[in-house]
């Protein structure tokens, strides 16, 4: 290949590729770049000088931000049932709903239909459900258990904050399981039924280890977007009573933009959730692709 | 023996299915029942709502709906939410079809360096970069309008896109390429005419993801969008609850209000948006 031939292959990529690039790099790529370097500064909203604080900022967020660190702990604990129950309850729908004939179509388009709503929408009507309908629910019939202070108590929003986002993001995976179940070939299922298997054994031994790369990528996807949970909080509790609800992401958000402006203090902590999503997703991603070679 | 065996396991079936159906059952009903109760409730007046929560209305008024369409400015919040969405869908499907067709097709050390750029940040979670997002788009003063989110959004959502034309690109054969700059075509017209609409099962995906992403965010256009006038549905919705937090005939029927287009916009066009949304998640 000629020199100028090569060279006018990159003038022409570099024309293809550059209006994403520009777009890319203003609203992305240097923001990102920017976030790290404000972190390590005493940048607020309000003054137009800053200085170097090195890694002040951190150390407080780490040591000497209870309600920080109370936010962290808040999410791993909603990570955690988030990641659980999502995927369980996904999984089971999807096995339920491909094991209908004439009602799959009709199950599947109601059990998605959460998923093309905003979670601010769905707060909102799910807050009518906990503080209006519930409590009437619990009158009619006796289920006292239902009459909850759902929003007001911690005990309970904790509840109210996972049922929310289960609502609305489980049908997002049960869609991902169906296309995996979808291709598993029914020869390899109606095989092992004549070897005598029942079910739940076919379901065990043959369906879940074809289908295990989709349950890597459902536990992926829950994990990385339930760390950065928010409007789910926000619509629901706004973080509170007081800020027992409060998750990393609406903390960053306050820090910024409500309480105070420190904007490189809360920098700071947004590239700690960042190395937080990072290091779990990547730890989940090697243990889970190494079972899938083994299985 | 045999023959009890197999009448055991059809009893077994027989309960497994019912089973079955009832868990779906109840999963549906739980699913629409916040849906209902909305829609219900929003057709009610304010006394029998509180009273009646769970019985029909008695006679159905739609004097909410004149209230939430005021309040929340139905038609312009409406045209802003599709500005935005039309600018950043738009935008994203041209730029990243672009990029990424020629990206994969152009071998070579620069090609593989700016394609692994666009892949790198879709570990970045938003939140990482929002506080200086929201400084940079001040100073370029594309804060507070509504096309200004639409550029945001291209900025945003460009690499993903691009990963998903990268890979898609591979599947369509070279031969054309060549023939096609054999007859003498160029490089823009090339993809324009015969790459562009080859690319069509992919740029709907592309399309879904990122109408849905845009119609339902929800933070930034309330971080980016200052004056009311350039509210979107979500933002208009919101300021609404906070200010009559109480009236919940007027939340209601703001929220079916709300989710109407959407909701049709997916029953039409459902078997679409779920097989781009299993593409999408499993490809990205």
């Amino acid at each position: 290949m000629s020199v100028l031939r090569k060279n006018k292959q990159t003038v022409i990529l570099l024309a293809f590729v550059l209006p994403a690039l520009l777009f890319y790099a203003v609203f992305t790529i240097a923001p990102a770049f920017g976030g790290v370097w404000y972190s390590l500064t005493n940048w607020n909203g309000l003054n137009p000088t800053y200085d170097m604080v090195g890694f002040a900022n951190y150390t407080e967020a780490l040591t000497n931000d209870p309600y920080f660190i109370k936010s962290v702990w808040f999410t791993f604990k909603y990570v955690l049932y988030m990641v659980v129950l999502q995927n369980v309850i996904a999984l089971l729908l999807a096995v339920f709903v491909e094991s209908r004939r004439k009602s799959k179509v009709l199950f599947r388009t109601i059990f998605f239909m959460p998923n093309m709503l905003s979670l601010i929408i769905g707060g909102f009507m799910w807050m009518f459900i906990f503080t209006k309908v519930l409590p009437i629910i619990a009158e009619k019939t006796g289920l006292l258990i239902l009459d909850q202070s759902w929003i007001g108590d911690p005990a309970f929003s904790f509840y109210s904050i996972v049922i929310l986002s289960l609502w609305g993001g489980v049908g997002y995976q049960m869609v991902i399981y169906i296309a995996a179940l979808q291709g598993v070939p029914a020869s390899l299922r109606e095989a092992a039924a004549i070897d005598g298997a029942s079910s739940l054994q076919t379901f065990r031994y043959v369906t879940l280890p074809m289908i295990y790369p989709a349950v890597t990528i459902g536990i992926f996807l829950t994990l990385s977007s339930s760390f950065k949970v928010f409007d789910a909080v926000y619509s629901l509790t706004g973080g509170g009573p007081g800020r027992s609800t409060q998750v990393i992401a609406l903390n960053i958000v306050e820090e910024a933009f409500k309480f105070n402006q420190r904007y490189g203090y809360a920098s700071a902590k947004a590239i700690i959730l960042f190395v937080i999503v990072l290091i779990l997703t990547v730890i989940q991603l090697w243990i889970m692709k190494r079972r899938e070679v083994e299985a | 023996m045999a023959k009890r065996k197999s009448m055991l396991a059809a009893t077994g079936n027989k309960t497994g299915h019912a089973f079955i159906l009832l868990f779906l059952f109840v999963a549906a009903v739980i699913t629409l029942f916040p849906i209902y109760m909305a829609v219900l409730n929003s057709l009610k007046s304010d006394g029998e709502m509180l009273n009646r929560v769970l019985s029909f209305p008695t006679s159905i008024t739609f004097g909410n709906y004149a209230d939430a369409y005021h309040k929340i400015d139905f038609l312009r919040s409406f045209w802003n939410t599709i500005v935005v969405t039309l600018i950043g869908v738009t935008g994203i499907i041209l730029f990243a079809s672009m990029a990424g067709y020629k990206m994969s097709r152009t071998p070579g050390r620069l090609s593989r360096f700016l394609f692994s750029l666009f892949v790198l940040s879709s570990l970045i979670p938003f939140h990482s970069i929002l506080i200086t997002l929201v400084k940079i788009a001040k100073e370029l003063k594309v804060q507070g309008t509504t096309y200004g989110l639409g550029f945001i959004y291209i900025g945003l959502g460009v690499a993903l896109a691009i990963f998903l034309y990268h890979g898609f690109v591979k599947s369509i054969p070279r031969d054309l390429d060549e023939a096609a700059v054999m007859d003498g075509c160029g490089e823009f017209r090339l993809y324009a005419a015969i790459i562009l609409p080859l690319l069509m099962p992919i740029t709907a995906t592309v399309a879904i993801l990122n109408a849905l992403w845009m119609w339902n965010d929800f933070l930034l256009p309330l971080l980016m969008l200052t004056k009311s006038q350039y509210y979107t549905l979500l933002i208009s919705t919101n300021m609404l609850f906070g200010e009559y937090n109480n009236d919940w005939s007027a939340i209601l029927s703001s929220l079916v209000l709300t989710m109407l287009p959407i909701l049709l916009v997916y029953l039409l066009l459902q078997k679409y948006i779920l097989s781009g949304i299993a593409e999408g998640a499993i490809k990205g």
